[in-house]
């Protein structure tokens, strides 16, 4: 197809809204009668509540009611629910009070007694594991759906390894391997490096606090969220209330961010919709940010000990991973991916992987843009420049030799891909970023200031298969192309409908992105997460638009005569061997031809969840919808080359990026300016987390601070050179129609670790080995001072 | 009674035009007043529902204290006036270019456009047990949870504790020492002219304040002498994050010289105790030299001299030591 | 007038953290009022006689030694201590500001350098249990002789008089449990001794050794007021002036004391070697 669309930059629809302030989010919405709930929020981390009087708020002019735990749905075992009477983290929300305003509401929890019994809290997995350490529920520290509570420790054997700074051997829950010996490939390596690498916890902090709101009307439900995702948060939130999905209105025009923590919704979500419910009025629960650094989830933290053995000329042969993951209350799978892209990025001949996620009495966790893979890249990469730089190999070259090719299998199943061009991605990050003059720069020094320079290289998952399309041509000649998708604010809302606007010849004024409203009809989609959506979604469209191609040619010929696939639809009309017609005609015509054409009869595989929306839609023009058939083999990864100048000054222990690049690998470029947003923001919230943004907890009460925006220090456009440059290999993949995969995922891990590889490389390659790497940190170890805290210490930021 | 934050609870706000006027409502409510100047300070006070003022007065519409006036001997700038207004000053960035670079220095453009110099030297300790509304000593308690040997005090004192290890935030008070300003505070029964330097008190006199001003004084104006205008200058701030954040360690030092020796110097440091440290030791070696390495070394180990770090801010002695250092050698 | 200072720990429950200050207040109000009080009853009653006839003088020195230097030295440093404890804690509280944090701790460490050589010397130099005579019927007949002018005079008293005895007690008590509480809230500040740990005991634990600490120090007030109150008194300053010069003289001797009790006479056993804990009793006596 002649593309005009595809690799273009278009402004989407949402923009101006967004930039003048009329964008509508969660919190904006209104309804007569509405009332504000504010949220009583544990003070504890773990504990049970013994009494609770509200007499007194309750009897205070305005306060409508209240709702405790009692009357939302309770959940077993380390599950969430929306309120609760054992809470299990400082911050969970305990109950709900509703009143006319938000202040009378506030007062009116200040005005309750509540009293607490504390319960013993664990906030550092490892004291967890020790013998006789505490654990974050009463019945245990590992769960099972089949065998229930357990209580899982390591020996005193093997904390007296740790103890003594060596890698432990423990019984672990998690563990897979790769190749036959691991012994022998580390035996017959030429270097091995072994290593304690801690990796921190960190909120999300979305711009967007996870507010929303709801109202009944009969059985119907009106519900206004926060979230990354639309149709499919829609059916979590039928699942949480136990009711018919098609009984909900599901509102989500616009998304402050979300990095992973609302991905289909948020489980506060449900609470205005059961305080509605019980009072009969619209309650509106606006989350602060104060609320949101606790309910907001975070990424899980991990404490590692790492043996990377690598042969002469630099190649990673075994990998010896240990993970301890810091799960929260309520469990996260980070490690699981980490383990996967260890073996991915660095392809090594052996590997042993080991896991241990433990539960603790902390905010709970959730993906965080790259889950796994960030913190896993971000911790190995400066250990493979550690490798090159001892082993005298050119640490691009390393990089390049690591990184894997077409034929590349990872993982306990051997997991193949459909594409991999993280060679290329580095090739060119080599020439943009020009590799050879900044790599004589390293080292130099201009009085206190040290240059380093580092790369990273990241992959992530990138797609899924097997969504719906759904678009409309209706009698006004434009194309609707209804997106079950959230719009999380990556674009990926209006940019997914590119192909199938392509594909029917539009120019983009004559697209409608329908969505954000359930009422409008939305198809079965992915969850907005996963960097799955570029590529599940112009598959999805893609199939849509040569449905309704297909139904096109078939109106035109058969209204002008000739054959149908002589027809191509262009710039609003379709043309031919009979002549050309409107695609307002083909619309009108397909109205009346029925059928198939005007969605009165649907493909029989496209998903049940897509139907009803179909049917609503039937009969309102020309109907393109299919589900996506293409298929495909192997998993969809892509990947970013991040490459870093630092200056490092070793009398402050401050870090100056002075140049960044990042190239991704991922396929077709739909959108440039969207990409590089990505590519950079990404690259940026990595950066933040390797060397700015921190959470720490006081350890005596088990409570977070940093719980701010200015104390939790994610990094800013102040806080990066203007010029931070980015490129794409743009090879399609060539499993997919379009050759688009996803991004959102692998900047993070790129720039986390171009910083902490830079870093390692103006400390002469030192490695610290854990983030962030604030200056007090790095000051301490250049002045050989001794660090401030446990080799293996969690929540010390 | 249980906590919520972030929902700032009623008050009644006064807007004075006069500093007569603001000097009158403080005397009228006393210890139920709260001055507001920028409110970055106030407002997350307020927020967290932790400060509950019932008479707030916002200095805001108080011409007299708003700008910046050349007075006989030097500058004369209102406490009300915006970082940004110190920054752009033409004469402050040419003949007291430290006062310039310190407020520049503060958060971002939008903090600094919103936020006072008044504002920003009389704002309260970010040490976030205390800020928590927690019991500490400096909230009316009987604790200091960031000192306890588990506690989390990276960016807490080394030097000047009593009780209480907060760390003065200000960026520009450790620049206003080292120019020698002087601060009028003014209250309906007197007016006070104070050096810098005692301007902030520490935790030993008052620990629930971090300056001279109680509840019914207003600092009105801060004078900038010229005896020290086109002096040598050096600021430097170390801090997380490039933009938006507060010192770990900031130095600020003033140099007079004749040919290549120092006649005279003021330095100040910020971050390392409850108040912005005035260094006279390091001073003393500094007059009569060039400022050489040998002398900008023995400056910053003098610095130092009986610092003590907590738990998890050792680091902050070798940082303040190299930050002396530096302001010497930067004017070899 | 509220008693206690409580508030929330960081966990939200409610904890006590000291005694209120209105008890400072009060205990300076107790204080003038006492004074004052006791000031106007003595101008109103009527001067009593001495009956220093009924003992014989003889054998009896001019000058009795009362108090020997050791003992006289230990009471002026107590009592620099313990103004200095006073002043530091509670003159800061009613707004006159300066660094008394450090001044505190070090006047609580003298002072209790001062009584552990104050006990020290009293079990091994000083005849220890003459402090520790009950003597219940001088007390009631102390009480009674306050009550009314007409009821016989107390019988005369050993060398420590019966509310000297009683004086010291109290004071034994309440600084015991001000210096006790007073070394564990050390713990709970920079001193060259260890690092702080607020965490030593619970919340509760402390909140109850804030209120002892506290008690005590408005307590002390109360007790030293008085104490100084008797000390200047004109008819008291011959006993106050024996803790200066360490010695009293013969007609007071005979006047207030039982040598039976006391026996000063040139080698009597158990004459006295100087004061014992009269150092912080050195006045009160109704005369």
């Amino acid at each position: 197809m002649a593309e005009k669309l595809i690799g273009a930059d278009i402004a989407p629809p949402d923009l101006h809204a967004k930039i003048t302030g009329r964008a509508r989010y969660a919190e904006d919405f209104r309804a007569p009668g509405m009332v504000f709930a504010k949220l009583l929020l544990s003070p504890m981390p773990n504990a049970r509540v013994v009494n609770v009087d509200a007499s007194r708020a309750l009897a205070m002019p305005g306060v409508i009611d209240i709702l405790r735990a009692s009357e939302v749905p309770a959940r077993e075992g380390p599950r969430e629910a929306s309120l609760t009477d054992t809470p299990r983290y400082e911050g969970e929300p305990i109950l709900a009070v509703a009143a006319v305003d938000e202040e009378t509401a506030a007062a009116a929890i200040e005005e309750i007694e509540i009293d607490f019994e504390p319960l013993p809290f664990v906030l550092d997995p490892l004291e967890s594991l020790r013998p006789g350490g505490p654990n974050a529920y009463a019945e245990g520290n590992q769960f099972s759906g089949q065998d229930g509570w357990s209580e899982f420790k390591w020996t005193a054997e093997d904390f007296a390894r740790i103890d003594a700074g060596e890698m432990p051997d423990p019984e672990c829950p998690v563990e897979w391997s790769k190749g036959d010996d691991l012994d022998a490939a580390f035996a017959e390596s030429a270097l091995v490096l072994e290593e304690t690498i801690v990796h921190q916890s960190l909120t999300h902090h979305p711009m967007e606090p996870r507010s929303n709101m709801a109202y009944w009307e009969g059985d119907r439900l009106y519900a206004f969220v926060s979230t990354q995702s639309t149709q499919q948060t829609k059916f979590a939130l039928a699942g949480a209330l136990e009711m018919d999905p098609e009984n909900i209105t599901f509102i989500s025009e616009f998304c402050g961010g979300g990095f992973g923590s609302k991905i289909a919704g948020s489980t506060v979500m449900q609470i205005p919709a059961f305080f509605s419910r019980k009072i009969g009025r619209p309650v509106m629960l606006r989350i602060t940010r104060y609320e949101e650094n606790y309910i907001g989830r975070a990424r899980p933290g991990f404490q590692t000990w790492l043996k990377m053995g690598f042969l002469e000329d630099g190649k990673c042969n075994a990998i010896d991973l240990l993970i301890v993951q810091e799960s929260g209350p309520y469990g996260a799978s980070d490690f699981n991916t980490a383990g996967m892209i260890a073996d991915l990025t660095y392809t090594p001949a052996s590997m042993r992987f080991r896991a241990v996620p433990m539960y603790t009495n902390t905010p709970p966790k959730a993906a965080q843009r790259g889950p796994g893979g960030a913190q896993i890249i971000s911790m190995m990469e400066p250990i493979l420049e550690k490798a090159a730089r001892e082993l005298g190999v050119d640490r691009f070259q390393a990089h390049m030799m690591n990184a894997p090719g077409p034929d590349v299998s990872f993982g306990p199943r051997g997991t193949t891909l459909t594409s991999v061009h993280a060679r290329e991605a580095l090739e060119m990050g080599y020439e943009m970023f020009d590799w050879e003059s900044k790599l004589a720069m390293s080292g130099q020094r201009d009085g206190s200031k040290v240059t380093g320079i580092g790369i990273g290289l990241s992959p992530y998952t990138a797609g899924s298969r097997g969504r719906d399309g759904l678009l409309l041509i209706r009698p006004d000649g434009r194309l609707y192309v209804h997106q079950g998708i959230g719009n999380l604010g990556t674009h990926s809302i209006a940019d997914t409908a590119r192909p199938a606007a392509e594909i029917l010849g539009y120019n983009w004024e004559d697209v409608v992105i329908v969505w954000g409203d359930s009422s409008q009809g939305l198809p079965r989609s992915t969850v907005q997460a996963g960097s799955q959506t570029t590529h599940a979604h112009t598959r999805a469209n893609h199939a849509a638009g040569m449905d309704a191609l297909r139904k096109v040619q078939a109106i035109a010929a058969a209204t002008l005569g000739g054959n149908a696939g002589a027809y191509t639809p262009d710039n609003g009309r379709v043309r031919g061997p009979g002549g050309s017609m409107t695609m307002a005609q083909v619309a009108q015509r397909a109205i009346a031809m029925g059928g198939e054409y005007d969605g009165h009869v649907l493909p029989e595989d496209i998903h049940a969840q897509t139907v009803p929306a179909a049917q609503g839609l039937a009969g309102e023009g020309l109907m393109g919808i299919a589900r996506d058939n293409y298929g495909g083999e192997g998993s969809i990864y892509s990947w970013v080359a991040g490459f870093a100048v630092v200056e490092l000054d070793e009398e402050t222990g401050m870090v100056d990026l002075k140049e960044y690049v990042g190239i991704t690998d991922c396929g077709t470029v739909l959108h440039p300016r969207s990409l590089g947003a990505q590519v950079l923001g990404g690259s940026i919230q990595g950066m933040g987390m390797a060397m700015t943004q921190r959470w720490v907890f006081d350890p005596k009460w088990g409570v977070p601070f940093a719980n701010r925006l200015y104390t939790a220090r994610p990094p800013g456009m102040l806080d990066v050179p203007l010029d931070l440059k980015w490129g794409a290999v743009g090879i399609p993949d060539p499993q997919t129609p379009v050759g688009a995969k996803g991004i959102g995922e692998p900047p993070v891990g790129a720039g986390a670790a171009a910083l902490t590889c830079a870093i390692a490389d103006a400390m002469g390659g030192r490695c610290v080995c854990r983030t962030p790497l604030t200056p007090d940190i790095i000051l301490s170890e250049l002045e050989g001072r001794g660090p401030a805290f446990g080799r293996l210490d969690q929540h010390v930021g | 009674m249980a906590k919520i934050r972030d929902m700032i609870p009623a008050f009644e706000l006064y807007q004075p035009t006069t500093v007569e006027g603001a000097m009158d409502l403080l005397d009228q409510h006393r210890d139920e007043a709260w001055v507001l100047a920028g409110g970055l300070d106030s407002f997350d006070w307020f927020k967290d529902r932790i400060k509950r003022p019932s008479a707030v007065i916002d200095l805001g519409a108080i011409p007299e204290m708003n700008g910046i006036r050349e007075v006989e001997n030097g500058l004369e700038i209102g406490a009300m006036t915006s970082l940004t207004d110190i920054v752009r000053h033409e004469r402050i960035r040419s003949e007291y270019s430290i006062v310039a670079d310190a407020a520049e220095h503060v958060a971002t453009p939008q903090i600094r456009n919103q936020g006072t110099i008044g504002g920003n030297v009389a704002q309260d300790t970010r040490c976030w047990y205390y800020r928590s509304g927690w019991p500490c000593y400096r909230a009316g308690g009987n604790t200091c949870y960031a000192s306890a040997p588990q506690a989390m005090n990276r960016e807490h004192c080394i030097m000047g504790r009593s009780r209480c290890v907060a760390v003065n935030p200000s960026d520009t008070a450790p620049a206003l020492i080292a120019v020698d300003a002087k601060m009028i505070v003014e209250s309906a029964t007197s007016t006070n002219v104070y050096d810098a330097e005692d301007f902030f008190i520490g935790p030993s006199i008052d620990i629930t304040r971090m300056t001279v001003m109680k509840s019914r004084d207003l600092l009105t104006r801060i004078q900038i002498p010229a005896i020290w205008a086109n002096a040598d200058f050096y600021f430097e701030k170390v801090r997380d994050r490039g933009s938006w954040d507060f010192q770990l360690v900031s130095v600020a030092a003033a140099f007079r010289r004749t040919g290549d020796t120092i006649d005279e110097a003021r330095i100040a440091v910020n971050g390392v105790a409850p108040f912005p440290v005035r260094l006279e030791a390091a001073e003393r070696i500094v007059a009569g030299t060039s400022g050489d390495e040998a002398t900008a070394r023995a400056a910053g180990e003098a610095a130092i001299e009986g610092a003590r770090a907590l738990r998890h801010n050792d680091y902050k002695i070798p940082m303040m030591r190299n930050l002396v250092t530096r302001a010497v050698r930067s004017v070899a | 007038m509220e008693l206690w200072r409580r508030a929330d720990n960081p966990w939200g429950e409610s904890v006590l953290i000291g005694v209120s200050w209105d008890l400072m207040w009060a205990a300076v109000v107790l204080s003038g009022l006492f004074l004052v009080g006791h000031a106007i009853w003595h101008r109103m009653r009527p001067a009593e006689e001495h009956d220093n006839a009924s003992t014989s003088a003889a054998g009896i020195p001019e000058r009795i030694e009362r108090h020997t230097l050791p003992a006289r030295v230990f009471h002026w440093t107590m009592s620099v201590a313990m103004l200095v404890l006073l002043i530091t804690a509670f003159v800061p509280v009613m707004g006159l500001q300066f660094p008394w944090v450090e001044l505190h701790w070090m006047a609580g460490v003298l002072l209790i350098a001062t009584i552990v050589y104050h006990i020290i010397h009293a079990v091994g130099w000083q005849d220890f249990w003459s402090m520790f005579q009950l003597g219940i019927g001088e007390g009631i007949a102390h009480l009674k002789h306050i009550a009314s002018a007409k009821a016989p005079a107390p019988p005369k008293a050993g060398k420590y008089p019966f509310d000297h005895r009683l004086y010291h007690h109290v004071i034994v008590v309440v600084s015991m449990a001000a210096m006790v509480t007073g070394v564990l809230m050390m713990m709970r500040i920079q001193t060259p001794f260890w690092e702080p740990n607020p965490y030593l005991f619970n919340d509760s634990m402390w909140g109850v050794m804030y209120v002892v600490h506290g008690l005590s120090g408005v307590s002390l007030i109360l007790l030293i007021a008085s104490h100084i109150y008797f000390a200047l008194r004109p008819e008291k300053r011959w006993i106050t002036w024996s803790m200066v010069r360490g010695w009293i003289d013969r007609e007071h001797y005979l006047a207030h004391f039982d040598p039976s009790k006391w026996d000063v006479k040139d080698g009597a056993p158990g004459a006295p070697e100087g004061g014992l804990a009269d150092s912080s009793v050195s006045a009160p006596r109704e005369d």
